[in-house]
């Protein structure tokens, strides 16, 4: 058994939301604890992105309720706790941004508007820059490295501020077999060692599938758990309680 | 050398460096949110406030600062409302242009009266105006200085900014607000619709040669004030229009760094080949 705490890192109680008059999630309930993996997938455009969007407070829900660390998401402050991997956002840097600074960049919600990263900070940021195997790299503009350099980049970036909720979205998209694996590693010790809540959306979760505890797929809007084989065939059984 | 016991050299040439110094400063977060055209549309808004200004009588400087302030909120508002964010431009960027010319038109001291501020005329200035000039620099610089974390990280990636708690929309806003200050500060010393260029060109060359976003941003200033007074100098020697001379010593900045980016590319991609 793994050690679970009671209260839920991320958890959705009876969320549906739409754009306009079209529904993408139906009455969604899901808490991930600490400790806690979690693949969301399912096929492109199925609502993966929209159900993280509003647990990480980027969406409002039309009804039902979303709570991260026990506290409703409109009360919460605490978003130290929170990291949030972003599809590709590197893509769309255009300007030279190095490794470091991206990952330094990651600190600024910490530390608000005035305040300047402390010794403490940089020792975190020399340590989360070590495990995602940035070292030596550091300095390099993050728009010249390979998909996977820049996924661990950014994961680096959302862990900067030790969070307990680490939410990534389409991580390997782009990624080589053995970016994959690196990253798969950093996660396993994220979540064994860390104690991390992790939610992982993706419509490609190969090789991730025996690190997961749950494996949820959402299919016309609501959540099925899914037991998946290397070919993602999902079988659908009755939605998980929260 | 004798240039600068001129009184009118000395003045055109802090404003200018102040301008030019500070403008890169800013633009390098407004090309990397790809909104290049932001300055621009400002400085068209800009152009409207100095025709009201002339109509009521008010100082043009008051005139373009209220009306590209209210701009920065109306432009900011449009966004964020859905509209798109080049489409939003447009309309502001059309919208200032019309205005500024009815009004122009409209005003006592005609048309031709609000020319000086569309393309500057560094070296007419008072001592007034340099130091209108340098007030609003001096602000925009403490702003980038006091909030660089926050601006980088939304002009990094502003979700990922917003999740980790930054007040996103203020920042922002903020951001806009600066452009308008950078523009109203620019209409002295090279014109209301060539101090946008001065924001993105020497971002543009900076790119082209940094390895990291704050050498970008130093570069940056460096080439904009070189250009400054380099293309200053040259105007008052050559008998040229000065904004267009600094602007255009600034694209041969971008061309020079191109160049040098191009030949390392190909030294690098050369030893890979070497290597293999």
């Amino acid at each position: 058994m793994r050690p679970v705490n009671d209260i839920a890192a991320l958890a959705f109680d009876r969320v549906t939301f739409g754009f306009g008059r079209t529904a993408v999630l139906r009455e969604v309930s899901l808490a991930i604890h600490p400790g806690e993996f979690y693949a969301i997938v399912g096929a492109n455009g199925s609502g993966k992105t929209t159900l993280m969007k509003l647990g990480v407070g980027l969406l409002r829900p039309a009804s039902g309720t979303v709570r991260l660390f026990g506290t409703a998401i409109h009360d919460f402050h605490e978003w130290h706790k929170l990291g949030y991997v972003p599809q590709r956002a590197a893509a769309r840097l255009t300007l030279p941004v190095s490794v470091d600074e991206v990952v330094r960049s990651g600190l600024a919600g910490h530390l608000g508007l005035l305040r300047r990263p402390t010794a403490a900070h940089r020792d975190r940021i020399e340590h989360v820059v070590e495990i995602m195997g940035l070292t030596g790299i550091r300095s390099s503009p993050i728009n010249r490295l390979s998909g996977g350099q820049q996924q661990r980049a950014l994961i680096a970036r959302a862990l900067v501020t030790a969070p307990r909720l680490l939410v990534l979205d389409e991580p390997t998209t782009g990624v080589d077999a053995d970016a994959r694996k690196a990253l798969r590693e950093a996660l396993e010790h994220l979540v064994e060692v860390e104690q991390v809540a992790v939610a992982y959306i993706s419509h490609d979760p190969e090789g991730f599938n025996e690190l997961a505890h749950h494996v949820v797929e959402v299919v016309d809007g609501r959540l099925v758990e899914a037991l998946l084989t290397d070919q993602h065939h999902a079988a659908a059984v009755p939605e998980p309680e929260s | 050398m004798d240039l600068l016991t001129l009184g009118f050299m000395q003045k055109a040439l802090v404003a200018c460096l102040v301008v030019c110094g500070v403008a890169p400063l800013v633009g390098a977060f407004v090309v990397q949110r790809h909104q290049s055209l932001t300055g621009d549309g400002m400085g068209h808004v800009a152009f409207a406030g100095v025709g009201l200004a002339f109509l009521v009588g008010a100082a043009p400087l008051l005139g373009a600062l209220l009306l590209t302030v209210i701009a920065a909120v109306v432009l900011f508002r449009m966004q964020r409302s859905g509209l798109a964010g080049d489409l939003s431009l447009a309309l502001v960027f059309y919208g200032g242009i019309a205005l500024g010319y009815l009004f122009a038109a409209r005003s006592g001291s005609g048309v031709n009266s609000v020319l000086g501020f569309l393309f500057g005329s560094p070296l007419n200035l008072t001592w007034g105006s340099v130091a209108a000039v340098v007030a609003l620099s001096t602000l925009v610089l403490l702003v980038v200085v006091a909030l660089y974390g926050p601006l980088v990280a939304i002009a990094f990636d502003e979700e990922a900014a917003r999740v980790s708690g930054l007040r996103t929309d203020a920042l922002v806003l903020t951001l806009m607000l600066v452009v308008a200050f950078v523009v109203v500060g620019g209409m002295y010393a090279i014109g209301l619709l060539l101090v946008s260029a001065m924001m993105i060109v020497p971002v543009a060359a900076a790119a082209q040669i940094a390895s990291s976003y704050r050498q970008t941003m130093i570069i940056a200033a460096a080439i904009g004030a070189a250009s400054a007074v380099i293309g200053l100098v040259a105007a008052t020697y050559a008998d040229a229009t000065p904004g267009s001379s600094i602007v255009l010593t600034a694209i041969i900045w971008y061309a020079a760094a191109a160049t040098v980016a191009g030949i390392r590319r190909r030294l690098r991609a050369a030893s890979a080949g070497g290597a293999r």
